[in-house]
């Protein structure tokens, strides 16, 4: 009798409330332009709280992008253009920036924005008391100022080319609401009120985050009507939902996008994909202050034993490219006269001969002195750059390397492994930022334990261009600044470039006016214009 | 062995552990590929003549993985369970032999141990320490031998009494004598149960860790990680998840029925004799 | 039985403190803290800023002073805030911020629920099976049910969940597949609200029924077979009592005792065995709470739900005891015990 009992019960609950599903629409007919509706989408993690200075994980990035404003953005080239700023003109010895904002903007509950809000901010993200730590860019400068409600202006000591990238990466906050408040402690973390297309409708913790849009928003209206935001942690619970038409778009993954979306025309008829530039590439780095990574004839050889079309069609399926500078393939800063060292296991091996590694004990390890060149590729838990760790082991071991493979979980990899210098080979990720200057990665001041240079790459040349490249605000020669140093990176070979992936967003096709192909600053660029014609939109309950 | 199994679930059991075991140990000479060997040229592939079991999404021969991983899975659990076993008799016979204060606090850290969620334990250490096979043995093993301490110091004190004891000690012998020739080997049959059904717990421990991705990692093969690889394609390379599935349960299922029999067959229960 | 409570509730004291120092040096095993996570690894984020906020957390005090200022919290019950969660009570709302509600607050209502719909399911599923098995020893039926409940205890549960998920959830579209609240939540009439929230936990809940059915099944069949063969329940069927009396009327009874113990000590295993499913299901509860605190190394957090966690089991077990107390005349007599 229980049993029945939860039979009868399981099978009352599936009965009822089917969800309504849309049926019976054309997905590939036209519609036109309207605004309304709601977009679902779903993300692994839940931020801390909405103030990105204070948060940094991505996941808040996302949300509160959509809710702040920086003075500047890149556009769907990856230009700057202006976003709170209608204009920006440098001064002639190029210290000084004066930002002048675009007239009557507002802030979500109807109050002004205005150039206080700038310099409010701005005293906030240097402020030692905030916790944040994004504050380096921002101490840079030694004057801001508000000659007048719609013009901010800021004085570096020396000129500071990435100066333009930071204050297109800083959210203005507002003042009104802040100016009496703990930023650490405030409530306003989780209450935001920004000035951008949407603004906080909803914060169900460990589920879901809404947003409606901001009636007062200040770069004009978006279509949309509601984003909610799913938290849903687990990869393969999110493509069920994305393939039950429980949420519109989720990134996909190499397999997903190239094998399963292929073979099931189901799920092509419903949802679109795309393929973006990413954001980011994978390498291999080495400790260069342990032997033998000291020697560069050994890291070339590592590099020529690495066969990055393998890990790109064995890894992304196809998904990637591979690079030779540390810039976005296409970009001005990619040196385009760098070519991939290739895959050769012959000079790899002559270049080890010359280093002292042989096999000569005839135990298929190749060795120096009695020790064979054994080592451990460190890795955190990123499926990708484990299977890349994998493949490199197994390749490695092809011409008689020994190398094994270590990985963990994020917060133990950086504090026991990189921040003490106890590691061996890296196989990690850098993002891929439209702002050329990379000092805090490799300059030689940058070595100490917690900061960037944690393989120890020390090359005075290297320092010096990456001096200059920060003082120039001139393009054309920052990039002949920029094209020497990946030049100088490519001779070294301090990491192995594996590869760039790309993005790979699914959205369901109810949501329209995507460009596609990708712009390089990718789909999301255009968000805002994004629309879901009513007949094709979920069955809502009407709020 | 078998004579004691007159249990015939008990005996399935125990044949699927066998053949399980066997596989275990003959891996390299049963495995047709090389576990580790990558053919970025025949990912996802579906199982066929060539690879029974399909390939991953590296191209290694799932077979060949599920035969090693089996050593892996297998290996997880006897030494957890060893290392408990191992706590558990000591801290039991303890407890059991000498009573008063040490008995107390023995059984106040049973305590302590039992009110904390084990997972939770296992799963902080876990993350904390870097999940190597060898973290993970031990802080299963160091978080699941209150069972046992348990087991061994109720039989002790209801043995303690019993005459043959209570003679043995009239007659000079010795407390380790005592405790290793009289009291351990008459409380046995519980803790070879209990050894049995907690391999198969670890089995599952190990498979949930994976899930969490803080299992046997990358490139050593169990079966936690090979049905943790293979739960982003269930519904299409369904042989990544099918077999490590039904691998875990069948091992999972065997080791319980064999220590269910072996708790039937060596329980006065089933004999009717009652000494 | 005053004295018999005092007792017990005198022997939680030492408990509390030997939990608080595992779960405080466990922590501390710990490479990295929480400002290895917060800054991420941006190469925009300073060492410098990194060390201030080790400061504010207390981080650079010596471990003894750390975990005087735990005790000391957690005395007052008060466990603080979360280090990731921008400050949110970790334990309950505090009354100067009534907008954020304490994240324990929050999650350990969801995962009772759960575990409270599983083991009653599990009750009502294994207790007649145990019997069963009892009744029908070593027959066939017995064989069979004991298959099937091992079956159920040996499966991967993440893996037949996703099967689930995908056969209710995708193919039919009978069932949701995450979460536990539909996007119109707030909007339904109570009996919906219900509805809604019992779809959502269908999966979930068959999936941890499943598991525990085993534990159960078997305690129940062996203590009923030990009863059986008790001398009792042969003078009652020498007194020529009908089978089923025996066996509903004298034997079930006894055989159920120890099971309010065992229950008792299920608890703890079922709160830590809700990682698993709360993260697939993407379910706040205390499971995935603890996990994602152990990845941020949200100390308060973690100690919080180890504590928090710990004297549920605590009451669990005092509970447990004080029913089997009521149960048993040979305890409430004081015999025993």
């Amino acid at each position: 009798m229980p049993r029945n009992l939860v039979v009868s019960v399981t099978l009352m609950l599936v009965a009822c409330g089917r969800p309504d599903v849309v049926q019976h629409v054309d997905l590939d007919q036209s519609y036109p332009t309207q605004a309304g509706g709601t977009l679902i989408d779903a993300m692994t993690g839940e931020p801390s709280n909405l103030i990105s200075m204070l948060a940094g994980e991505s996941a808040a990035a996302a949300i509160a992008g959509n809710i702040f404003n920086s003075l500047l953005k890149y556009d769907k080239n990856l230009e700057l253009v202006g976003e709170l700023a209608q204009s920006w003109e440098v001064s002639p010895d190029q210290k000084s920036i004066t930002f002048h904002l675009k007239p009557g903007m507002l802030w979500a509950d109807g109050k002004p924005l205005t150039s206080n809000d700038v310099l409010f901010t701005w005293r906030l993200v240097t402020d030692e008391h905030t916790r944040t730590p994004y504050g380096a860019d921002y101490k840079l400068v030694q004057k801001a100022e508000t000659p007048d409600p719609l013009t901010f202006r800021v004085t570096y000591a020396q000129p500071y080319a990435p100066a333009l990238d930071s204050w297109a990466g800083l959210h203005i906050l507002p003042q009104h609401l802040l100016h009496d408040q703990d930023i650490n402690t405030t409530a306003f973390a989780r209450h935001p009120v920004g000035s951008h297309y949407y603004q906080l409708s909803e914060w169900k913790n460990g589920e879901r985050i809404t947003l409606i849009r901001n009636p007062h928003a200040s770069q004009g209206q978006a279509r949309i009507d509601r984003l909610v935001s799913r938290f849903i942690p687990d990869p393969a619970a999110q493509f069920l939902e994305l393939m039950a038409d429980n949420i519109d778009s989720m990134n996909l993954s190499p397999i997903q996008y190239a094998r399963i979306f292929p073979a099931r025309p189901e799920l092509l008829k419903k949802i679109a994909q795309y393929r973006e530039l990413g954001n980011a590439y994978t390498y291999l780095g080495f400790n260069l202050h342990h032997k033998p990574w000291d020697d560069k004839r050994v890291r070339l050889a590592i590099n020529y034993a690495i066969d990055k079309q393998e890990l790109i069609d064995g890894v992304l399926l196809g998904l990637g490219e591979s690079i030779a500078s540390p810039y976005k393939p296409g970009t001005r800063w990619s040196n385009p006269a760098l070519k991939p060292y290739p895959y050769d296991p012959k000079r790899a091996l002559a270049l080890l001969k010359e280093a002292g590694f042989e096999d000569h004990d005839g135990d298929g390890l190749l060795d120096r002195n009695g020790k064979p060149l054994s080592f451990e590729i460190l890795t955190n838990q990123n499926k990708e750059r484990q299977m890349s760790a994998v493949l490199i082991q197994r390749r490695l071991k092809d011409i008689g390397i020994d190398a094994h493979i270590r990985v963990l979980e994020w917060a133990s990899f950086i504090g026991r492994f990189i921040k003490t210098g106890d590691f061996d080979v890296v196989v990690l990720g850098w993002s891929l930022g439209q702002e050329p200057d990379q000092f805090n990665i490799w300059h030689s001041s940058q070595m100490d334990p917690g900061k960037f240079n944690f393989i120890g790459y020390s090359n005075p040349t290297v320092d010096h261009l990456l001096e200059a490249g920060r003082l120039e605000l001139n393009p054309d020669k920052r990039q002949t600044l920029y094209h020497s140093f990946a030049k100088q990176l490519y001779d070294d070979s301090p990491i192995v470039y594996l590869y760039a992936g790309y993005g790979l967003p699914a959205i369901h096709k109810r949501v329209r006016g995507i460009d596609s192909p990708a712009p390089p600053a990718g789909i999301g660029h255009n968000s805002y214009e994004w629309y879901i014609p009513e007949p094709l939109r979920r069955n809502e309950i009407s709020q | 062995m078998m004579r004691t199994l007159t249990n015939p679930l008990a005996r399935w059991g125990f044949g699927i552990i066998a053949v399980v075991v066997l596989m275990a140990l003959f891996a390299p000479w049963i495995a047709p590929y090389d576990p580790d060997d990558i053919d970025v040229k025949a990912i996802l592939l579906s199982p066929d003549a060539a690879h029974w079991m399909g390939t991953d999404g590296l191209g290694r021969d799932v077979y060949s993985r599920m035969l090693f991983g089996a050593r892996i899975s297998l290996l997880v659990g006897f030494v957890a369970v060893g290392i408990a076993t191992f706590i558990g008799v000591i801290l039991g016979a303890v407890a059991g032999f000498y009573r008063g204060w040490v008995d107390i606090v023995i059984m106040r850290l049973v305590d302590v141990m039992l009110a904390i969620p084990t997972f939770f334990l296992i799963l902080a250490v876990i993350a904390f320490l870097t999940p190597s096979i060898w973290n993970i043995m031990i802080v299963i093993g160091l978080t699941s031998w209150m069972g046992v301490t348990r087991l061994v110091r109720a039989e002790f004190l209801s043995l303690r009494e019993r005459e043959f004891v209570l003679s043995a000690q009239t007659l000079g012998a010795t407390n380790a004598r005592l405790i290793f020739m009289h009291l351990l080997p008459n409380s046995l049959t519980p803790i070879i149960v209990s050894t049995v059904l907690g391999i198969a717990s670890a089995v599952l421990v190990e498979s949930g860790l994976s899930f969490l991705g803080l299992g046997v990692q990358a490139p050593q093969a169990s079966w936690g990680n090979i049905l943790t690889d293979g739960k982003e394609y269930i519904q299409f390379a369904w042989w990544l998840s099918l077999y490590p599935g039904m691998a875990i349960l069948l091992t999972v299922l065997g080791y319980n029925l064999l220590g269910e029999g072996l708790r039937d067959a060596l329980d006065p229960r089933n004999t009717g004799a009652r000494d | 039985m005053t004295q018999y409570l005092l007792k017990r509730l005198f022997w939680m004291v030492p408990l509390l403190v030997g939990i608080s120092l595992i779960s405080f040096l466990i922590m501390h095993l710990a490479p990295g803290d929480i400002t290895t996570t917060e800054a991420g690894f941006n190469p925009k984020a300073s060492e410098e800023s990194r060390q201030k906020l080790r400061k504010i957390y207390h981080l650079d005090e010596p471990l003894i002073v750390q975990y005087g200022l735990w005790l000391k919290r957690m005395g007052t019950l008060d466990f603080g805030e979360s280090f990731a969660a921008h400050q949110r009570p970790v334990l309950w709302q505090t009354k100067d911020k009534p907008g954020s509600p304490g994240m324990i607050q929050e999650a350990l209502p969801i995962t009772l629920l759960i575990n409270i719909l599983g083991l009653v399911l599990i009750l009502a599923t294994a207790l007649p099976l145990g019997l069963i098995s009892a009744v029908y020893q070593n027959r066939p039926p017995d064989r069979a049910i004991t298959v099937f409940v091992f079956i159920g205890f040996a499966v991967p549960g993440f893996w037949l969940a996703l099967i689930l998920m995908y056969w209710l959830g995708v193919t039919h579209n009978w069932l949701p597949i995450s979460g536990i609240h539909s996007l119109g939540y707030e909007t339904m009439t109570w009996p919906a609200q219900w509805l809604d929230i019992g779809r959502h936990l269908v999966i979930p809940v068959f999936i941890s029924t499943l598991g525990g059915l085993a534990g159960i099944s078997l305690f129940v069949r062996n203590g009923m077979l030990d009863v059986l063969h008790q001398d009792y329940i042969t003078t009652a069927r020498a007194k020529g009592l009908s089978e089923p009396t025996v066996v509903y009327r004298h034997a079930l009874r006894n055989a159920l005792l120890p099971l309010i113990t065992l229950l008792g000590l299920s608890i703890p295993g079922l709160i830590g065995g809700s990682v698993i499913a709360e993260s697939l299901f993407a379910i706040p509860g205390m499971g995935k709470l603890f996990y994602d605190a152990v990845l941020m190394r949200d100390f308060p957090v973690i100690m919080g739900i180890l504590t928090i966690g710990a004297a549920l089991t605590m009451i669990g077990n005092l509970l447990a005891d004080l029913a089997y107390a009521w149960a048993d005349p040979r305890v409430r007599r004081g015999v025993a015990g």
